[in-house]
């Protein structure tokens, strides 16, 4: 008989994301994703300044801060045809590059690696043994007995003193756990070494930003960083060689660990690379600009179609027609009045709220589609799309990653792989590794371009009176994300923000094609109804960021998620 | 000085109430002027990335709104015990993990601080537009207070500012 299991997290807000599955003999037959906020913060954008709204945007979201502040300039600087200076497109190229490496560091070792990784599990670790493991795998210094011996002393502390309430999130002994005691014990010990490089990375943000979360830097036109290069007061010399030596730092980290732990994951659980799949139409928007006006870019963008990467279609400008004619969104199965497609530029958030019914309205999400399609952003699309253009950097950490998972699991793997759970995990790691590449790449770009003489900073918007329209997009740590805005006389009369999580975590559209989601859920094993594991697993691959709102502790209270098997 | 106390105020300023954490800091820091060694940050809501902030820092006040039981704009006090005394559940998205998660990995690490202070605020209903509930307004400056009144306790006393206003924060002005 078929089970229907709820994973949701109660707070006292509607600000969070729902996960309704159909289990039928061990398997999900069907899922529904529910967003469960309204998407109604973009009216507060309606009447204001257009050169304020980046300052509104980045407090979208709390974690996706820059984000929403560069998609916003960028909107703007699109609605008015205006170029930016050299030196603020690769100051807020750095800014990006720290922000993703930070990001996708947090979110495989502080947010997801406990589906995988059983830390109770490491107690039972021999230090020398796991030393010998990993060894093998990296020249990592912190690879070594004495370092995986007093971590495994402090986890056994930790739980001696009943404190092992850091992880009390994760589902040890769960059956589906399967890594060795002292594979355990290394992912442990990178988890607290993870700690100390997202704080590194972190820094890059903040001494170019001036401020993490929440930048302080931007403004339409370019960036506020005064550049001299001997002033203490504004971006010198002194500050420049502090931002290089955290990327060699955190780019040193990322290829000797965090690709390597991905690697040992993949290989220790093979049938995570064929669940999860999902849909295959995928979608990157171009980023890191090399020029001012955003028409030559370091990371490449572009559409593949249901796997096809021989038929990938680029995008290739900020203002990409392409992309502009091809994005809609619809209600048919969210909280808003009617059952409309529309275009970003003539959307609307008319709240038309009723209970979560399966078969009706579901989730305060629309369904984003492209050419009437559901599509699959964020770092799979990201390197799908990028090694199918050939662009050297992706094809480069690719063949290393398959190399090197192969190597461990002693099986020839292949590209194919990669549509999968742990296929999003892997292009997460293989992207980050890009992005620290290329980040050396722009420090040296901006330090070129300053050597030269040029510090320009800021060229003036002006605005005209009558309508301007306008959109920019950024390819963020979760993916595709655009922010389209309406302009009147100065003012700002529509604001849409279609961000990255909307595309993977939307419901289902008008011909009840269902989203990435609600896709990669349908056949994934259901080992424990009442412990949805496997669940987790897949919708984490995607790095979920849908409580785009609200903070409120819960200190009493002891539910902040619940899972329900009925 | 490194800095030894951080106040930090949690919450989104375009969700109505859930502005108490960033108005309590705009609050301080228009009306008393700090000692060196005492930050305050208006951080929004910022998941994991609470994590640098707290970390080798030896006392780390917070402002924030709390899910208790009371009327909108009653005031609650609670301390690190307290904030760790509840087991996590599983979590589904970044947002999450949040102040339980930063101090318990900060705990693993030998990193964290040795005192956390929330100064929270029951909420009203969740809004999305910007401006505090009447009743969650008037708690403000009460909770600024009894920020300061932390502060004086641990030996860091602010100044009242001479003729200091409250004024209207930026997400707050009039369109």
């Amino acid at each position: 008989m078929a089970q229907w299991v709820t994973i949701d997290p109660i707070t006292r807000i509607e600000g969070h994301l729902r996960i309704d599955v159909e289990v039928d003999g061990g398997r999900v037959r069907n899922a529904w994703s529910s967003g469960q906020m309204f998407r109604g913060i973009e009216k507060i954008l309606i009447g204001r300044d257009p050169r304020d709204a980046w300052l509104f945007t980045q407090r979208f979201c709390g974690v996706c801060t820059t984000v929403h502040a560069i998609a916003s300039v960028r909107a703007v600087e699109n609605a008015l045809n205006l170029a930016i200076p050299l030196n603020a497109q690769y100051i807020r190229n750095l800014i990006l590059c720290a922000h993703a490496i930070h990001d996708h560091i947090v979110h495989f070792y502080h947010l997801s690696a406990l589906d995988f990784v059983d830390v109770v599990s490491a107690l039972k670790a021999d230090p020398a043994k796991a030393a010998s493991i990993a060894e093998g795998l990296s020249n990592w210094p912190g690879n070594n007995r004495a370092a995986f011996a007093a971590v495994k002393e402090k986890l056994q502390g930790f739980v001696d003193a009943g404190q092992l309430g850091i992880f009390s999130n994760g589902y040890w002994g769960h059956p589906a756990m399967k890594l060795a005691p002292e594979v355990n014990l290394i992912a442990v010990s990178h988890y607290l070494e993870a700690l100390e490089y997202q704080r590194r990375i972190n820094q890059v943000v903040a001494v170019l930003g001036s401020k993490t979360p929440n930048i302080q830097n931007l403004a339409v036109g370019g960036v506020a960083n005064a550049i001299n290069l001997d002033n203490m007061a504004t971006l010198n010399m002194q500050k420049l060689y502090q931002v290089k030596s955290l990327l060699d730092e955190v780019k040193a980290f990322i290829e000797q660990v965090y690709l390597v732990d991905v690697a040992v994951v993949a290989a220790s659980y093979p049938e995570w690379l064929s669940y999860g799949k999902g849909v295959t139409n995928y979608m990157a928007v171009p980023d890191l600009p090399l020029d001012g006006a955003g028409t030559q870019f370091d990371l490449p963008g572009g559409v593949i179609w249901g796997g096809d990467l021989t038929g990938v279609k680029p995008i290739t400008k900020f203002g990409d027609e392409y992309f502009r004619d091809g994005v809609t969104e619809n209600v048919t199965h969210a909280w808003y009045a009617g059952t409309d497609t529309k275009h970003p530029f003539e959307g609307e958030t008319n709240p038309a709220y009723s209970d979560f019914d399966a078969k009706g309205k579901y989730s305060w999400i629309k369904a984003p589609r492209f050419q009437g399609k559901p599509m699959q952003v964020g770092p799979l699309a990201d390197v799908l799309v990028g090694y199918a253009l050939k662009h050297a950097p992706t094809v480069k950490w690719v063949s290393k990653f398959v190399e090197m998972a192969s190597g461990i699991a002693r099986t020839r793997l292949g590209l194919d792989v990669m549509h999968s759970t742990l296929g999003r995990h892997a292009a997460r790691a293989i992207r980050c590794a890009i992005i620290s590449d290329l980040s050396i790449r722009h420090w040296e770009l901006l330090v070129g371009n300053i050597s030269k003489g040029d510090v320009t900073i800021w060229n003036k918007p002006e605005f005209p009176s009558g309508e301007q329209q306008g959109f920019g997009f950024h390819e963020a740590p979760r993916g595709a994300l655009s922010h389209w805005i309406v302009i009147r006389d100065g003012k700002i009369k529509n604001y849409q923000a279609v961000v990255p999580s909307t595309w993977n975590a939307g419901p289902r559209d008008e011909n009840g094609e269902v989203g990435p989601y609600e896709a990669s859920l349908v056949g994934n094993p259901v080992a424990k109804a009442d412990a949805p594991l496997e669940v987790l697993r897949t919708v984490h691959s995607f790095d979920p960021c849908i409580a785009c709102a609200i903070h409120t502790q819960d200190v009493d209270g002891t539910s902040i998620a619940t899972v329900k098997a009925l | 000085m490194d800095t030894v106390i951080r106040v930090i105020g949690l919450g989104n300023v375009l969700v109505g109430d859930d502005a108490f954490g960033p108005w309590v800091i705009h609050a301080l820091e228009s009306l008393w002027t700090f000692p060196p060694g005492v930050s305050l940050e208006d951080l929004g809501t910022p998941g994991l990335d609470l994590l640098p902030y707290l970390t080798d820092t030896a006392t780390v006040i917070l402002a924030d709104t709390v899910r208790a039981d009371g009327s909108a704009g009653e005031l609650r006090r609670y301390d690190k015990a307290q904030i760790l005394a509840n087991p996590l559940q599983p979590r589904v998205s970044p947002h999450d993990p949040g102040l339980k998660d930063a101090l318990l990995s900060l705990e693993l690490e030998e990193r964290g601080p040795r005192e956390v202070i929330l100064v929270g605020a029951i909420p009203g209903p969740a809004r999305y537009d910007v401006g505090l509930s009447p009743a969650v307004r008037a708690a403000v400056e009460p909770a600024a207070r009894l920020v300061v009144a932390e502060l004086e306790r641990l030996g860091a006393r602010p100044q009242p500012r001479e003729r200091a206003v409250l004024g209207t924060p930026w997400w707050d002005l009039e369109v």
